[in-house]
C-alpha cells in the first residue's frame, strides 16, 4: 500500500479492458468502492505490471468519466448547489453512454454515480410511447401480437376454453396418429409436423378431475415397425404464445371435418391408439372402427365437455352476498342528484 | 441497450419510474423489458375488478405491495345500478392472501366488501399498512373490530363515503394498547357514536397521525380534547359542529385550534351554527382545502371564511354559499385549483337560493389556477359557457349538472351545444366533462372534433339520434369511460363503433334505445368484451326476450377473464350461449 508522503502524490494504476493503463490520484481512484477493496485486498495497484484490471463494462471512455465525478466529488468542502450542478452537467450525455456510465458506475459500486445516472434514465423513459423508448435505447420489437394484446394469451386461462382447447388437441393428437398411421399403410411418407405443443403449466393439467394426463409425458410405444415415433410427450415450450391455440383450433377444427368421413383401417391403427395416451375422456375401448365414429367421438366430447364444465363451476369460489344498500328510489327527472360529497 | 445491461440494473432504473402508465409502456416495449418489469411491479391498479381475474394479475406480478381495486360502475353513485349487481372483494382477497403475504395496502372503491373479506385481510397480511374503503359497503363493526385488532402496523384505515352496519361502538378499542402507528383516520361515514374514550386514547397514542376524521356523533365540545392529543394534525374532519353558546366551550376550542400549526384541511362541519365558527379563523390563512358541503352555513357566514383563505386550493360547499360567495371567492383565493358546488335541495325545482350561472364564471375569470369544476345549479346560457371557455382553458374536469332536465339556455332558450362546444374547442386538455341542459346531436359533433383528450364523459337526457353516440364514439380518441342515461340513441352507433368498445374501460347506457337484438350481436361477436344487459322488473326470460325489446340498462366493459359469474338473476351477458365461443 503506497504511503503518502507529503512531497510525493500517490498514485494507483488501472487498466482498463482494452488492456490500456493509467495511473490515477490515489484519493480520486479509491472512491470507488470496488477499486479500494481490491487495493486493500490483493495490494494491487502499485505499479504498472499490476495494475488493477478493471471490469469488462469499464471501458476507457467510461472510465474517463467516473473519474471526473469522483475527482469532483472526494473534495470535501463543495456545496450541494455545486455539487448538483456538476452532476447536472456530467449526464447531458446521449443514451448509449449514459447507459455506458450507468453500467460502469454499476461494476465499480459507485452507487451515488449509479442512482444519479438510473434517474437520468428514468426521466428518458418516462412519458414516452413504448415505440418511442424502443427507438431511444435501440431495443428489438420483438413482442408478438398477441403478447402485446396479453388478453389473447390470458383469455385461454379460462377453465372452460382451457378444457376446449385440451380436449381439441387431443383429438387433433388422435386424428393425425390416424392419419400416419393410414398412410404408413399406404406407404406414403408422412411429414413429421412440427406439433405445436401446449405449455400448460402443471397446475392446469391437474385441474382435471380423474385425468390421466400424467401420461401423456411417458411417450409411446412404438407397435409398427418402422413407425415413426410419435411425439407424445407434452414439451413446453417457454414464451409459446398461447394465441396461437386459438388459431390452431379454429384450423383443425375444419381438419376434423374433413377427416371426419375417412375410413381407418382398424387393427394397426387399434394398436397406435391403445399405446397412445388414454385421458379419463377418451377411453380406447370405446373406438369402434367405421364411418359412424367421428361423430359418435363428437358427441361423447360435448357431453364430458358439458359434465367436466358443470363440475367446474362447482368448484368456482361461491357469491358472497352483500348487504343491500339504500333505496332504489330516485327521482327519474332529475339527473344526477348526488348521494355523495366525494372526497 | 446495445450491449449488456444488467437485468437487476435495468430493475434500479425501473425503481425510479412509478406512475402507472410509465410502467405499462415500459412493459410493452420488449420481452426483456416486459420480463423484468413485471417482477420488479410493486403497484397496480385495476379499474374494474371484472376486467381481470386476480389470476392473472397475480401470474403476471408475482410481487405486489399494493392493489386498489374499483367495482361498480360510477353512476351506482345515482341509485342507478340495483343492489346485488356485484363488485365482491371476497375471491380477490382469498388470492392475494395466497400470493401475496406482503401486500401492504388495499384500496377499494364501490366494492362489496364483507366482514368475512376484512377479518382475511387482518389475517393474513404481516405487513399490511393502508386499507382504504371508498363507498364501498357490506360489511360491520365487526370487520373493523378484526383490522383493528389483527393489523399491527395499520397506518391508514379510511372509510370514506361506505355504509356501514354499525353494531357496535367498540370496535375502535380492539386497537391494542401497544398500537401506535396510526397516520390517518377517516370514520366521518359512521352514523353513530363511537366509544369516545377509545378515540381519545387511540389518538393520544398515535404520534403520527396526520389525518383525523371524525363522524357526526363527535359533539363538538369534545373536540377542543381531540385537538390538544394531535396538534401535528394536517387533516382534521369535526363532528356535528353545533352547540350551545357557551364562551368556556368557544374558547378551549378556539385555543385548539391555534395549537394546529400544521392543519391544511378542514372538513366535515355538520349542523354547523354560526356562532362557533370564528374558532377556525387561526387556521384559515394555512387552508389549501376546505369541506363545507355537509354545513347549512349560509353565504354571510361562508364568505367571512373564505376570504381569510388566500392559499386555498380546494373548495366543496353547497349552493348556500351563492353568487356573493362565490364572487368573494374568485377575489380572496387566487391559488384555487378545484371547486365543488352541490346542490342544498336537489328535489326543489324552485330554490330560494341565489346561486346563479355567474358565480362559477366569476370563480373562472377570477382563479388563473382552477382546473377542476362541479357545479350544480339551475340555470345556465351559452354565453356564460363561452366566458368559461375563454377564461380558463386550463380547465380539465368540467362537470356541469343543471337540475332541471333538458333545460336550454335561460337567456336565449337555445340549446347549449355552442357553449359546451366552446368548452371543449378551448380546453385541449379536458379528460372529464358531464353535459346537462338541452342539447342536440350538434354538441357531440363539437365534442368528437375537439375531445381529443377527453376520457370520461357522463350524458343524461341529452342529444336526437344515434349521431350524436357515433360523433362521440368515434371522435373522442382517449375515451376510456362513457355513462350515458335517458338519451336516444341505439343500435346503429353502438355496432358501428364496436370496435371502440375494446378501447374503453367501459360504456353504461341506461333508458337509452338499445334492442337486445343489438346487444346479442355485440356479444357474440366481440370476444373481448362482456356486454351485461340489466332487468330487474322483468328479468325471468331476460335471455330469451325478442330482438327488438329495449334493454333496461346496459353495462359493457373490455375484459380479459371473461364473462362473470357472480350475477344476479337480473343481469345476464349477452352472446355467451355458445360456450364454444373461442375469440
Amino acid at each position: 500500500m503506497a504511503i503518502v508522503k507529503p512531497e510525493m502524490k500517490s498514485f494507483i494504476w488501472l487498466e482498463t479492458p482494452d488492456g490500456s493503463t493509467q495511473q490515477v490520484e490515489e484519493e480520486v481512484a479509491m472512491f470507488c468502492p470496488m477499486i479500494c477493496r481490491e487495493v486493500l485486498q490483493t495490494g494491487m495497484g502499485s505499479s504498472k505490471n499490476y495494475a488493477i484490471k478493471l471490469p469488462q463494462r469499464v471501458t476507457t471512455p467510461v472510465l474517463g468519466l467516473i473519474l471526473d465525478y469522483c475527482r469532483f466529488h472526494q473534495v470535501q468542502g463543495r456545496s450541494n448547489k455545486e455539487r448538483k450542478s456538476f452532476d447536472e452537467k456530467l449526464i447531458r450525455l446521449d443514451t448509449k453512454k449514459l447507459c455506458e456510465l450507468t453500467s460502469g458506475a454499476d461494476s465499480l459500486q459507485l452507487r451515488p454515480l449509479v442512482d444519479l445516472t438510473s434517474r437520468a434514465l428514468a426521466r428518458m423513459i418516462e412519458g414516452k410511447t413504448p415505440e418511442e423508448i424502443r427507438h431511444t435505447f435501440h431495443l428489438p420489437d420483438d413482442l408478438t401480437e398477441e403478447e402485446k394484446l396479453e388478453p389473447l394469451r390470458i383469455r385461454t386461462n379460462d377453465p372452460r376454453i382451457r378444457l376446449l382447447n385440451r380436449l381439441y388437441a387431443r383429438k387433433r393428437k388422435e386424428l393425425k396418429i390416424r392419419e400416419k398411421a393410414k398412410c404408413m399403410l399406404e406407404n406414403v411418407e408422412v411429414e413429421e409436423e412440427h406439433e405445436h405443443v401446449d405449455d400448460r403449466s402443471v397446475d392446469d393439467l391437474l385441474l382435471f378431475i380423474n385425468s390421466g394426463d400424467e401420461k401423456d409425458s411417458k411417450g409411446v410405444k412404438s407397435s409398427a415397425s418402422g413407425a415413426p415415433k410419435n411425439k407424445k410427450k407434452n414439451r413446453r415450450r417457454k414464451d409459446h404464445p398461447k394465441g396461437l391455440h386459438i388459431i390452431e383450433n379454429g384450423n383443425h377444427k375444419k381438419e376434423t371435418d374433413s377427416l371426419c368421413s375417412s375410413a381407418s383401417s382398424p387393427s394397426k391403427i387399434s394398436k397406435l391408439l391403445e399405446s397412445d395416451s388414454p385421458t379419463a375422456i377418451m377411453h380406447s375401448s370405446d373406438f369402434d372402427f367405421d364411418d359412424e365414429l367421428d361423430p359418435a367421438m363428437k358427441e361423447q366430447l360435448d357431453r364430458e365437455v358439458e359434465d367436466f364444465a358443470r363440475r367446474l363451476n362447482s368448484v368456482w369460489p361461491k357469491r358472497v352476498s352483500g348487504t343491500g344498500m339504500g333505496s332504489l328510489g330516485h327521482d327519474r327527472r332529475i339527473a344526477f342528484a348526488p348521494l355523495s360529497r366525494s372526497s | 441497450m446495445g450491449f449488456s445491461f444488467p437485468e437487476d440494473l435495468l430493475e434500479h432504473v425501473f425503481s425510479f419510474i412509478t406512475s402507472d402508465k410509465d410502467r405499462n409502456a415500459v412493459s410493452l416495449v420488449c420481452k426483456s423489458w416486459y420480463e423484468i418489469e413485471r417482477w420488479c411491479r410493486r403497484r397496480v391498479f385495476i379499474g374494474n375488478c371484472y376486467a381481470v381475474s386476480p389470476g392473472i394479475v397475480i401470474r403476471r406480478f408475482p410481487d405486489l405491495k399494493s392493489v386498489e381495486l374499483k367495482g361498480k360502475p360510477h353512476f351506482a353513485d345515482f341509485n342507478l345500478v340495483p343492489d346485488g349487481w356485484g363488485g365482491y372483494v371476497y375471491p380477490w382477497i382469498v388470492e392475494f392472501s395466497r400470493a401475496y403475504p406482503w401486500l401492504e395496502e388495499i384500496k377499494l372503491k364501490r366494492m362489496v366488501v364483507t366482514d368475512e373479506s376484512l377479518e382475511l385481510i387482518s389475517k393474513s397480511f404481516k405487513s399490511f399498512k393502508v386499507l382504504v374503503l371508498s363507498s364501498c359497503e357490506g360489511f360491520s363493526t365487526d370487520g373493523l373490530a378484526a383490522i383493528a385488532a389483527n393489523c399491527r402496523n395499520l397506518k391508514v384505515l379510511d372509510l370514506r363515503e361506505s355504509e356501514v352496519e354499525e353494531l357496535s361502538g367498540h370496535w375502535l378499542s380492539h386497537f391494542p394498547d401497544s398500537f401506535t402507528t396510526l397516520e390517518s383516520l377517516n370514520i366521518a361515514c359512521l352514523g353513530s357514536e363511537v366509544s369516545f374514550s377509545a378515540l381519545e386514547h387511540l389518538v393520544a397514542r398515535s404520534p403520527n397521525l396526520k389525518t383525523l376524521r371524525l363522524n357526526r356523533a363527535v359533539p363538538l365540545d369534545k373536540l377542543s380534547t381531540l385537538l390538544h392529543r394531535a396538534p401535528q394534525l394536517v387533516e382534521f374532519g369535526t363532528g356535528a359542529y353545533s352547540a350551545e353558546t357557551r364562551p368556556s366551550v368557544y374558547s378551549s376550542l378556539a385555543e385548539a385550534f391555534s395549537h394546529c400549526k400544521e392543519l391544511k384541511d378542514l372538513s366535515g362541519f355538520w349542523d354547523a351554527v354560526p356562532s362557533y365558527l370564528p374558532a377556525i379563523y387561526p387556521v384559515c390563512s394555512r387552508l389549501t382545502s376546505l369541506n363545507l358541503s355537509y354545513s347549512p352555513i349560509q353565504s354571510p357566514d361562508i364568505t367571512k371564511i373564505i376570504t381569510q383563505c388566500p392559499n386555498l386550493q380546494r373548495l366543496l360547499v353547497l349552493d348556500y354559499i351563492e353568487d356573493a360567495g362565490l364572487n368573494a371567492l374568485a377575489m380572496s383565493c387566487k391559488n384555487l385549483q378545484e371547486l365543488r358546488v352541490f346542490p342544498s335541495e336537489p328535489y326543489v325545482m324552485n330554490s330560494n337560493v341565489s346561486l346563479t350561472e355567474q358565480g362559477l364564471v366569476s370563480v373562472c375569470e377570477g382563479c388563473p389556477k382552477l382546473q377542476s369544476v362541479l357545479y350544480f345549479c339551475r340555470q345556465m346560457s351559452n354565453s356564460a359557457l363561452f366566458s368559461i371557455a375563454r377564461a380558463r382553458p386550463n380547465l380539465t374536469c368540467f362537470r356541469l349538472c343543471i337540475i332541471e332536465p333538458q333545460a336550454p339556455d335561460y337567456l336565449t332558450f337555445e340549446p347549449l351545444d355552442s357553449g359546451f362546444g366552446a368548452i371543449v374547442e378551448h380546453c385541449k386538455d379536458l379528460t372529464r366533462l358531464s353535459l346537462s341542459g338541452f342539447l342536440t346531436d350538434r354538441v357531440f359533433e363539437y365534442i368528437g372534433a375537439h375531445g381529443k383528450k377527453l376520457k370520461m364523459l357522463s350524458l343524461a337526457f341529452a342529444g336526437d339520434s344515434d349521431l350524436g353516440l357515433h360523433h362521440v364514439l368515434s371522435g373522442c380518441e382517449r375515451l376510456s369511460k362513457l355513462e350515458i342515461r335517458d338519451c336516444p340513441f341505439g343500435d346503429k352507433a353502438l355496432l358501428g363503433n364496436a370496435a371502440k368498445l375494446e378501447t374503453m374501460r367501459s360504456l353504461w347506457m341506461s333508458s337509452c334505445s338499445v334492442s337486445f337484438g343489438a346487444c346479442k350481436l355485440l356479444g357474440e361477436k366481440m370476444g373481448r368484451v362482456n356486454v351485461e344487459v340489466m332487468d330487474e322488473s322483468d328479468y325471468l326470460e331476460l335471455d330469451s326476450k325478442s330482438d327488438g325489446c329495449l334493454v333496461e340498462k346496459l353495462y359493457v366493459y373490455r375484459t380479459v377473464s371473461g364473462p362473470r359469474d357472480d350475477m344476479p338473476p337480473f343481469i345476464y351477458t349477452m352472446g355467451q350461449d355458445s360456450a364454444y365461443r373461442l375469440n
